[in-house]
């Protein structure tokens, strides 16, 4: 087991290099110069190169050819991405270009706010999704499992901004029930301490930040999870019924056993390793893509956040924010791998 | 005579688990010989009320946009009404709107109602070109990895892919040092090593004899240049003679594509596909170049393990064993038997590439303004929604999620239908 995760944790790293190398060829390949884009159309050229200098944006991408073939070896290996390699190597993720701030510190911020938001969407995505599969399993072919599939496939087909915008116009604009973004009023002051909200109003008792923050969440949270909770519910339910054909089943009914007790221990318990799966995977995707969701809802949240920088020319930030959000994913994927091993006994990894 | 060939042994795969006859489904086992296993899925199909429901709402769709498109004329160019701007729907001319608007209009008064009608035309067609990039690309890799992961290279195969290896991180050290034909060399060294797999086979003296051919063959003609590029080039040569030394089979292939797989796979898909719009420029042509790009890896690895699972049937051994072809095998015995999934994957992903599209298009990385797109029309609009316009936003929202439904509904039934085994 142990021998099995230094292995994947192993072949991660070529996939992440990887990554870094996608990342890095795709930005150069998007039109625009990052210099321009800072000091704006009309700046004077020497002002362009002097930034450009800085930014070390003058210097290859990947090897200095013509360093070596004047027999200078330091300056062959210093290239824009070997540079931002070794920085990576040191914890270090640059500046953006943009705001001039540490990347790193921009990511403390944003990053609790993307789990914040994610880890709510899915709990609502299991305490929805879980006990509509397992109804509808139960009560296969009834009205219930009619209505559930019939919704659940409304829910995958579902486009998220749209669900969002109606969201907004129902409960933002004609009933004013919920604020229509953003994570916090305006005006209302926090310490933060972990930067998420809902625990850190709570350590500082101040239940009307609480509550205000879970308001905040609510619509967000409401659009991102309609996904999941469509493919958990279906997910539980084809694995449910797999499940409920087996004989072990028809012997606890025969013993007499009540119908919750069979449904609930005898076959969830072993209809819950692909839904395992799946919760995890969508957990990864949530983690990594609410791009849209945080857009139309103001959520300072990482997708929003590297979606602005794609389009502002701010590579920095897109190689960090995309690889933290690979890193993420990748690592998400193992876990889920490892989980089998812990729920099944009888899988074993060599 | 092929497709009398198969049927039988697909059938036979599905019998012992085939699903208990529905309501209204004679399964009459004296006519089962003359029917085709298509004509079999057919029947499954239109027997189950969702996948009609799905089928109608995608003819639907398909008919109105096609019919709008040749039948239609709309010029997004010349339509704009300011006196009729973001008006409700009404359906009855008045003297203040004499024309009548069953969806309302929108910031510059262009009727909603043909926007939608015409704006399918270009979600459905995004979502056909995108899939059918996706599945182009990603099929083909996925069925190369699934074959040649088991079967045994022939000789050409192995000098292929040895020369391909040696080409490729030739041309690395051939840009540095700068001599093109340094590739063509390495190529060679590769197609040699292929060819020469007996020599020293399984002992460490091969890797050194071909690491020292590359370590020529990469230093000297660098050392014209100075040595420190004959330093670096020689050492990259000694790397790939190593290499292409090594016992090169499918499974090698398979793993680079796989892995090439998981690093696309390791983007949020969303961020790559708004990546390559930015790389390529707006427009919906791009979008579909980058929404199909983002969906190779599905179909990559849902064809691989289709045809790893096909490789096992005993009929594929039976080939073998009377010496088809490894072309024949695959076109006349893999392809044939893998299908089904891929057709249901296909169906799923056209509902998925139309969500992808509006996702794109809300974004103002899809079609061009003017031009009527519905995740564009609700990007459009959504601004307006606070002073109240609903309807700008309501019906192009609702045409995307009616038509990703349809293909939803239309994949669910073809997956009962094709493959029983999965019908829980």
């Amino acid at each position: 087991m142990t021998r099995y995760t230094i292995r994947r944790l192993i072949s991660l790293i070529p996939t992440l290099l990887g990554v870094t190398v996608v990342v890095f060829f795709f930005l150069r390949l998007i039109p625009g110069d990052p210099a321009v884009a800072m000091l704006g159309e009309h700046a004077a050229q020497d002002n362009v190169e002097r930034i450009r200098e800085q930014l070390g944006l003058n210097r290859p991408v990947f090897l200095d050819i013509e360093a070596l073939k004047q027999g200078d070896i330091r300056r062959f290996f210093d290239s824009q991405y070997l540079r931002f390699l070794g920085r990576l190597l040191t914890g270090n993720l640059g500046d953006s270009i943009h705001r001039r701030i540490p990347i790193a510190n921009e990511l403390k911020l944003r990053f609790p706010a993307t789990v914040e938001l994610a880890l709510f969407s899915m709990i609502i995505a299991v305490l929805v999704g879980i006990p509509a599969g397992i109804l509808s399993a139960a009560r296969r072919n009834s009205v219930w499992d009619g209505l559930s599939m019939l919704g659940s496939l409304i829910g995958v087909s579902m486009p998220i901004f749209w669900l969002g915008l109606m969201e907004i116009m129902l409960f933002a604009v004609f009933l004013k029930w919920l604020p229509i973004g953003g994570r916090l009023e305006a005006t209302r002051e926090l310490q933060t301490a972990t930067h998420f909200y809902l625990i850190d109003s709570l350590i500082r008792g101040d239940t009307a930040a609480f509550v205000d923050a879970l308001k905040h969440l609510a619509m967000p949270a409401a659009a991102l999870a309609t996904i999941p909770m469509a493919i958990i519910a279906r997910m539980t339910r084809s694995s449910m019924l797999e499940v409920l054909q087996e004989d072990y089943i028809r012997t606890a009914h025969a013993k007499g056993l009540r119908e919750r007790v069979v449904l609930l221990r005898h076959a969830l318990k072993n209809a819950f390793l692909p839904v395992i799966t799946i919760i995890g995977l969508q957990t990864g995707n949530l983690l990594a893509g609410a791009v849209i969701t945080e857009t139309i809802f103001a959520w300072p949240g990482i997708g929003k956040w590297v979606y602005d920088a794609i389009l502002a020319r701010d590579y920095p930030v897109v190689q960090g924010g995309t690889l933290l959000i690979a890193v993420i994913f990748v690592i998400v994927n193992l876990l889920v791998d490892l989980s089998y091993a812990f729920l099944d006994p009888r899988i074993h990894y060599e | 005579m092929a497709d009398q060939q198969q049927v039988p042994e697909a059938e036979r795969s599905r019998r012992p688990v085939a699903p208990p006859p529905r309501k209204g489904v004679v399964t009459d086992f004296a006519v089962r010989e003359h029917r085709s296993l298509w004509g079999d899925a057919w029947r499954r199909m239109i027997s189950s009320n969702m996948a009609r429901l799905g089928m109608a709402i995608v003819l639907f769709f398909i008919l109105s946009t096609v019919l709008a498109h040749f039948f239609w004329e709309y010029n997004p160019k010349t339509d704009s009404d300011y006196s009729l701007k973001l008006k409700p729907p009404h359906l009855k001319p008045t003297a203040e709107i004499p024309t009548i608007h069953p969806f309302g209009t929108d910031k510059v008064g262009r009727d909603i109602f043909r926007r939608v009608v015409h704006g399918g035309w270009n979600s459905l067609r995004v979502g056909v070109v995108a899939v059918g990039i996706s599945l182009t690309i990603g099929g083909l890799l996925g069925l190369l990895a699934g074959f040649y992961e088991t079967m045994p290279l022939g000789s050409a195969g192995r000098g292929i892919i040895a020369g391909g290896i040696g080409l490729c991180l030739g041309a690395i050290l051939a840009w540095i040092a700068g001599q093109v034909w340094q590739m063509l060399l390495f190529a060679g060294l590769g197609i040699a090593a292929a060819v020469l797999d007996r020599l020293w086979a399984g002992k460490a003296v091969r890797p050194l004899l071909f690491g020292g051919v590359g370590l020529l063959l990469g230093g000297l003609p660098a050392l014209m240049v100075n040595p420190y590029v004959a330093a670096v080039c020689g050492l990259l040569g000694l790397l790939t003679g190593a290499v292409v030394a090594l016992p090169l089979g499918g499974a090698l292939v398979s793993n680079l594509i796989m892995r090439l797989m998981d690093i696309i796979l390791a983007f949020p898909g969303i961020l790559l596909a708004i990546a390559i719009v930015a790389m390529l420029g707006p427009g919906l042509d791009k979008g579909m170049i980058a929404i199909g790009f983002v969906g190779i890896p599905v179909y990559a690895r849902l064809v691989r393990s289709t045809v790893l699972s096909v490789v096992e049937k005993e009929y594929i051994t039976a080939a073998r064993a009377v010496g088809v072809g490894q072309a024949r095998l695959l076109f006349r015995h893999i392809v044939p038997n893998s299908l089904s999934p891929v057709i249901v994957q296909a169906t799923m992903g056209l509902a998925n590439a139309i969500l992808w599209a509006g996702a794109l298009g809300f974004l103002g990385l899809g079609a061009i303004p003017p031009e009527p797109e519905w995740g564009a029309m609700l990007g459009d609009s959504y601004k307006y929604l606070a002073s109240g316009a609903w309807w700008a936003v309501l019906f192009p929202g609702v045409a995307i999620m009616l038509s990703v439904l349809g293909f939803n509904l239309l994949g669910d039934g073809l997956r009962d239908a094709l493959d029983p085994r999965l019908r829980i």
